[in-house]
């Protein structure tokens, strides 16, 4: 602003250009339209000095000058005297405090409201998504009275008083008396029981409530000791119980824990249930803090991580060795530690851990030998077998038709470590064994329980050979087998050879061996794959057999007449039997109506030339299924169901044959080699 | 600590991480069970005192 843009005459425009410039200045960092505040006693004093003039005189002189502009100058009069107020525009505005654009107003207020019948526009009528809990404080009694809380004892000292009160729950109507509890002076009296008792500051006014248990606590016990007859003391009793019920937890399993008593005693009692309960309770944490691998239980923070790097190239390693690894082989071999170190043990969980966690690894160890196999393998024991349908041919062994305990009992297995048995046609050919009782008491049990399969190795000492067999454990109604004993078999036996399989050093370690015998040369069954049929041919074996259980030609010609069902169809065990009934039993009805007699000795070694199969699941078989019976001679008879179709041509024609055989599944078939 | 408060395998499983993570190494279930056990017992000795 200039001088001639104020009012007044020159002097008083002159005069009031120049406050105005000093006010600007003063508030040069002001908003523009921000009030700027001095007094006329300030301007006064310092324009007085600068002109060297009467400081009431200019005062006057400033007054007049600055009323008459008041466009720009807004003269206030306040407690400390005359104030002038402009701003960095020229003019001072007071600020408005009305609001007009509030959102708050405009919400409540709208400029065209809706008609209040539809209520559910401004009102909602649902739930909120969240509703909030607010804590409520609960006081100490009833935390108490509803077992919420441990019931504290209260010190009586707070009460003037040496000793101690039990805490024990009172009526709520004794809790409501305001009036303070006043110990009766029996405690300050020298009686027997409380022995010398020090000083009690106790207030004499009268008692004014009863009921309190009071509890003396004896401070020197000597002379108690000297009393004869030492008073009984009423409440000791029920602390001990309280105690008691306070170290008692109740699991939902039904069980009841006293912390009570030493840990030596709740593991002999329930040690077994505790850590399933246990187990099962880390597991569920949701957290998972506590991790753990079998029966290793380790923090999960302090799990070494691994990455893709990492999983590669123990997934490369295994492929390049060709065979499942230990992880203490991973470990030595691709990261270098060394078993002294602090963090081994930590390490190898981690490595445990991670693997059991990423689905190309497989975990295939038993406890003490944590083997691992990777996608890309070979299979051990080939293909020949199907493991779906090796499941279901030896379910019988989870059906309780298992009966191989019954010459070596498992705790003799368990006490010796080693199972002789005789080697049927079925396994000699296909290289695998049943898991029966008596291989499952000497093969180690599955360490994880998602395991379904482990790996063990097989050597065998006659002939300085090592083979690695898979064992598929049993799942839940399906059995299990052990296999990749193929090679071992046809190199060195013969079906009715006794083997002997023993512990070896490590878990995973067995051997495998046989009785040793001249050389005996036998024609004897086999399978003719490219043909898919059985017959007999000249082998050599230098193996001790059970000779009635070797499949040769002198004793058990009618074999070759077996027919080489596919595996889906000798799971069904009713189906085998009825077809070895057919072709090895001796036909002893008509023509028309043919009956089969067999032995029950010939009958099971037939049988497992097709599969395998235990005496007592042939004799459950024979014993209900309708078609067999009992004979007189011991044997078994079987009728079969009569067909239409009786007395064809084809019929007539093979009934001249040695041993005419109708197969189950619409043919016949010849004797003929 | 009451006994009516705990729930076994959540109540002080804390310590029992400390314990074990303090060990350096994993431990077998047993071993955990037994040092829960006393991490327990502790906590409800040390009340009744």
């Amino acid at each position: 602003m200039t001088v001639a843009s104020f009012q007044g005459s020159a002097s008083q425009q002159e005069l009031a250009a120049e406050v105005f410039q000093l006010m600007t200045t003063q508030g040069a960092l002001f908003a523009v339209d921000a009030p700027i505040r001095q007094s006329l006693d300030n301007l006064a004093e310092f324009l007085s000095g600068k002109y060297r003039r009467d400081r009431n005189e200019i005062a006057a002189d400033i007054d007049a000058a600055l009323t008459v502009n008041d466009q720009v100058f807004t003269r206030e009069v306040t407690e400390q005297g005359v104030l002038f107020i402009t701003s960095r525009q020229g003019m001072y505005v007071p600020r408005s405090m009305v609001d007009t654009h509030s959102f708050k107003q405009r919400l409540h207020d709208p400029e065209h409201p809706l008609p209040v019948d539809d209520i559910s526009v401004v009102v909602s009528t649902s739930r909120p998504a969240i509703t909030t809990v607010e804590p409520v404080f609960i006081s100490d009694y009833w935390q108490v009275q509803a077992g919420m809380a441990p019931m504290t004892a209260v010190p009586m000292e707070a009460m003037g008083h040496a000793s101690m009160v039990t805490a024990v729950p009172v009526s709520p109507e004794f809790v409501a008396e305001p009036e303070p509890v006043v110990v009766e002076p029996v405690a300050a009296e020298p009686e027997p029981v409380a022995v010398e008792p020090e000083p009690v500051v106790v207030e004499p006014e009268p008692v004014v409530v009863e009921p309190v248990v009071v509890e003396v606590v004896p401070t020197k016990p000597e002379p108690v000791a000297a009393e004869p007859e030492p008073a009984p003391v009423p409440s000791k009793p029920s602390r001990e119980t309280t105690s008691e019920r306070n170290s008692l937890v109740s699991l939902p399993e039904g069980l009841t824990i006293n912390l009570s008593l030493p840990v030596e005693q709740i593991l002999a009692d329930q040690g077994e249930r505790l850590e399933q309960i246990l187990v099962h309770r880390l597991d569920q944490d949701t957290l998972r803090r506590i991790v753990s691998f079998g029966r290793s239980y380790y923090p999960e923070a302090s799990v070494t991580n691994l990455g893709k790097n990492d999983l590669r190239r123990i997934r490369d390693y295994i492929l390049e060795r060709n065979e499942p690894l230990l992880d203490t082989e991973i470990i030595a071999d691709l990261y270098h530690h060394l078993p002294r170190q602090a963090d081994y043990e930590g390490f190898r969980f981690s490595l445990n851990y991670r693997l059991h966690r990423e689905k190309d690894f497989e975990f295939v160890g038993v406890e003490g030998a944590r083997l691992w196999s990777t996608k890309g393998l070979p299979p051990i024991g080939g293909k020949r077998v199907k493991a779906a349908e090796m499941g279901q041919i030896t379910s019988y062994l989870v059906e309780g038709a298992d009966n191989s305990l019954e010459l070596q009992s498992a705790e003799a297995i368990h006490s010796t470590g080693s199972i002789t048995r005789l080697l049927t046609f079925f396994e000699w050919e296909y290289g695998v064994l049943p898991f029966d009782a008596s291989i499952a008491a000497l093969i180690p049990t599955p360490m994880l329980p998602d395991q379904r399969s482990a790996v063990l190795r097989f050597d065998s000492p006659q002939h300085y050979t090592s083979y690695l067999v898979e064992v598929r454990y049993p799942t839940g109604n399906r059995g299990g087998w052990l296999q990749g004993l193929e090679e071992y078999f046809r190199d060195h036996l013969v079906p009715g050879a006794m083997i002997t399989i023993s512990r070896g050093a490590e878990p995973n370690l067995f051997t495998i061996s046989y009785e040793e015998a001249a050389e005996s040369s036998d024609r004897l069954l086999t399978l003719d794959e490219k043909k898919n049929k059985f017959a007999f041919a000249n082998m050599s074996y230098f193996c001790a057999v059970d000779a009635d259980q070797v499949p040769s030609q002198t004793r058990y010609g009618r074999l070759k007449n077996l027919k080489s069902l596919p595996m889906g169809e000798r799971r069904k065990s009713e189906v085998v039997l009825e077809h070895v009934f057919e072709v090895m039993g001796e036909q002893v009805g008509s023509r028309s109506e043919p009956r089969y007699l067999l032995a029950m000795d010939d009958l099971l070694l037939a049988f497992n030339v097709l599969r395998p199969g235990s005496r007592s699941l042939l004799e459950q078989l024979l014993a209900h299924s309708d078609p067999f019976s009992n004979h007189a001679d011991g044997r078994y008879l079987f009728t079969p169901a009569p067909r239409d179709e009786d007395n064809t041509p084809e019929e007539v024609v093979e009934e001249e044959d040695l041993q005419p055989t109708r197969r189950r599944f619409g043919r016949y078939s010849d004797d003929d080699e | 600590m009451d006994a009516k408060l705990i729930v076994f395998g959540e109540t002080s499983l804390d310590k029992l991480l400390q314990w074990l993570r303090s060990s350096g190494e994993p431990k077998d279930i047993r071993e955990v069970l037994i040092q829960y056990l006393q991490i327990l017992s502790k906590s409800v000795t040390e009340d009744s005192e």
